[in-house]
């Protein structure tokens, strides 16, 4: 028999209408155990639904949800060894830090003795030390975070699901928090489930990340695959800038397909696709090179055009070219001491090795 | 040198308008206030201290206690303060009881018919007091559709004289009379939770009863203090709904002023018996006042 570790939550074909409209829609995921697990997508993507599921606030329409192996599809979220935390805390604002932390132990009824020095233990991971006489409006947002956080991880939980919990915070704030939410999760060896629409966020803490879309998942896979490998032009879109082009293949050379919609414009993809059949190419604005007009190597990709745009961004300068046909891409170049100093209405080729053209649809998938 | 030490002085006056101008807004109203409430108040205070008052002069300023010994003596008031208390206090209960949840399906489960449900309950209010006690004579009566009701479908052969006239009647017109304020305030508490921490209960395994006990009652009590201020209070003083429901065993304190100062003229006991019942509600509104900050502060 082959031993493969039985996932800490499986999730068998779940579906969940409201209605008419599917929410989720045919989900199989298996989350395993101390993994970082996000699910990625765009308001009304279904991310949430499926999170709820899992908690037990929604029961799936049609599918299973297991919990380390056993069916909990019908256990009410009372009695599922899991903990949420709430988009904007849900703290109990009449109790202190240290009441809101031991909620849960006391309805379990642990010991006393044990309950309080579980509370101080879980303090002291999340880093709340000495504030648990304090009541939630006494605190900062991000402390509050920390302390639902401990709140849920007292209960020493199966698996911990967070539900956009970095919302309401602001930007500084919520950096620091992605990277305290891995050091609790490598901390207490715990499962966390994340959702989130911010790529950033998912990026940065994700073992896995799920990216969902319309119901439905559309790749599951660790962050550097979905963002060098996109499987469909939506992925591609969501996990970094948008910057497709429809191209049909004009003819092949050995391993690469060969797009040469016009003059000054060639590019190249590894693909197995037929002369005549439109790819939905996708390119990572950070791969591709950018000089002034004429000088561009002979890449395998190279594109001629006008840059229309130019914004400072920091670390890296971005500059939005016009392609003949009409097209745009967006190009990213480090700002250091190389940087071109193209201006918007300059000529400008571009250039990128095939291996960088992804495709991300057939057929116009757009 | 002599212009720079002399500052505009402009600044000063707009100031002074400024303090004067709520005053003057306030004037009226106050003065309004002072001669139709506290002069009847100073009226019912000498009356209620000074037997001689009214007797034409005659040993006026002969301040006595004997109105109040006389009231508070009295085994038949006893009784009464007994009963308006039994009688308050279980229309009180029956109206927490009914507001809480019902304030809960407001707040969280009703969606769009929230505010209808919430106008209703504010009509239900505007209701002619006098048609609405009316109607549940007609209710209760002994020829009543309650009675007629449970005669033919047999549960009883004998209509029930206890509907009507008695201390369960005076409860239920009471309790059905003020639900409104009861509900309104209770309902304000509950807009202010966050609906997410009843599930973040559940998720930490609480039931619904530890639910209520220990998340939403903590959470709406100062909701429920002012329900108390608004309701309890007139409950004691209610005398509209006795005297027409009560009969002889719903006979509440304020039948008893009434009856003193109307039928029988006897001002100074009346007086003396207000005075008693303000006292108490203002204790008792006290008491109410401070556990609502409490409240407050601790949350």
């Amino acid at each position: 028999m082959a031993a493969i570790a039985e996932p800490m939550i499986r999730l068998e074909r779940i579906s969940k209408r409201f209605g008419e409209a599917p929410a989720v829609d045919d989900v199989s995921i298996g989350i395993a155990r101390g993994e970082f697990f996000s699910m990625l997508g765009p308001s009304g993507c279904g991310k949430t639904t499926t999170l709820r599921m899992i908690a037990g606030f929604e029961e799936p329409t049609t599918g299973r949800v297991l919990l380390d192996g056993e069916d909990v599809t019908l256990v009410s979220a009372r009695h599922r060894n899991v903990n949420m935390v709430f988009q904007d805390y849900a703290l109990f604002p009449h109790m202190s830090v240290a009441e809101n932390v031991g909620f849960g132990l006391k309805l379990k009824r642990v010991p006393r003795n044990e309950a309080r020095s579980r509370i101080e233990e879980m303090l002291a991971v999340v880093r709340l030390e000495g504030l648990g006489e304090r009541r939630p409006a006494e605190l900062s947002g991000g402390q509050r975070q920390r302390v639902a956080l401990a709140r849920a991880l007292v209960n020493r939980p199966a698996a911990l699901l967070l539900d956009e919990p970095l919302g309401a915070l602001d930007l500084k704030l919520r950096r620091e928090m992605q990277l305290e939410l891995k050091r609790i999760q490598k901390t207490t060896e715990t499962t966390f489930v994340y959702v989130t629409h911010d790529q950033e966020e998912a990026l940065t803490m994700s073992d896995r990340i799920a990216v969902m879309d319309g119901g439905r998942v559309q790749q599951l896979a660790d962050p550097k695959t979905l963002y060098e490998r996109p499987d469909t032009s939506f992925v591609a879109d969501f996990i970094g800038t948008s910057n497709a082009l429809a191209l049909s293949v004009d003819r092949r050379e050995g391993e690469l397909a060969i797009m040469e919609p016009g003059p000054g414009v060639r590019v190249a993809v590894a693909a197995p696709a037929a002369v005549g059949e439109t790819l939905q190419i996708s390119i990572r604005p950070e791969k591709i090179s950018i000089v002034a007009g004429g000088d561009g190597d002979g890449g395998d990709c190279r594109v001629d055009g006008v840059a229309v745009e130019r914004v400072y961004l920091g670390s890296v300068s971005q500059t939005v070219v016009e392609l003949p046909g009409g097209e745009r891409l967006a190009v990213h170049e480090l700002n250091d001491d190389d940087v071109s100093s193209i201006e918007p209405g300059d000529a400008v080729t571009l250039s990128w090795p095939a291996r960088h053209s992804l495709v991300v649809g057939e057929e116009g998938g757009r | 040198m002599e212009s720079a030490t002399i500052p505009a002085p402009a600044p000063r006056r707009p100031r002074a308008h400024r303090w004067l101008r709520p005053l003057a807004f306030l004037g009226t109203p106050t003065a309004l206030l002072l001669v139709l409430f506290l002069g009847p108040m100073l009226v019912m205070l000498g009356v209620a201290f000074d037997r001689g008052l009214l007797d034409g002069g005659q040993g006026a300023f002969n301040l006595t206690l004997t109105n109040f010994s006389d009231v508070i003596t009295d085994p038949l008031y006893r009784e009464v303060a007994v009963t308006t208390f039994e009688i308050a206090t279980a229309a009180m209960l029956a109206q927490l009881l009914v507001a809480v949840p019902l304030a809960y399906v407001i707040a969280f489960k009703a969606g769009r018919w929230q505010l209808p449900i919430l106008l209703f309950l504010v009509l239900a209010d505007e209701l002619n007091p006098m048609v609405r006690i009316y109607a549940w004579r007609m209710l209760l009566g002994r020829e009543g559709l309650i009675n007629e009701g449970l005669m033919r479908i047999g549960i009883t052969d004998q209509p029930i004289d206890a509907l009507l006239f008695s201390q369960f009647a005076v409860t239920l017109v009471l309790a059905t009379s003020y639900i409104t304020y009861t509900v309104i305030p209770i309902y304000g508490a509950m807009k202010a939770i966050d609906a997410n921490v009843f599930e973040a209960a559940r998720d930490l395994g609480a039931g619904w009863w530890t639910t209520t006990r220990r998340v939403l009652l903590p959470l709406i009590a100062p909701g429920i203090f002012v329900s108390l201020l608004l309701v309890y209070i007139p409950l004691f003083t209610d005398f509209a709904s006795p005297a027409l429901v009560g009969g002889t065993s719903g006979y509440m304190l304020g039948n008893v002023v009434n009856d003193l100062v109307l039928e029988s003229g006897d001002l100074n006991r009346g007086a003396a018996m207000s005075i008693i019942m303000l006292v108490l509600s203002a204790l008792f509104a006290l008491v109410a006042y401070r556990l609502a900050r409490i409240n407050r502060l601790e949350s």
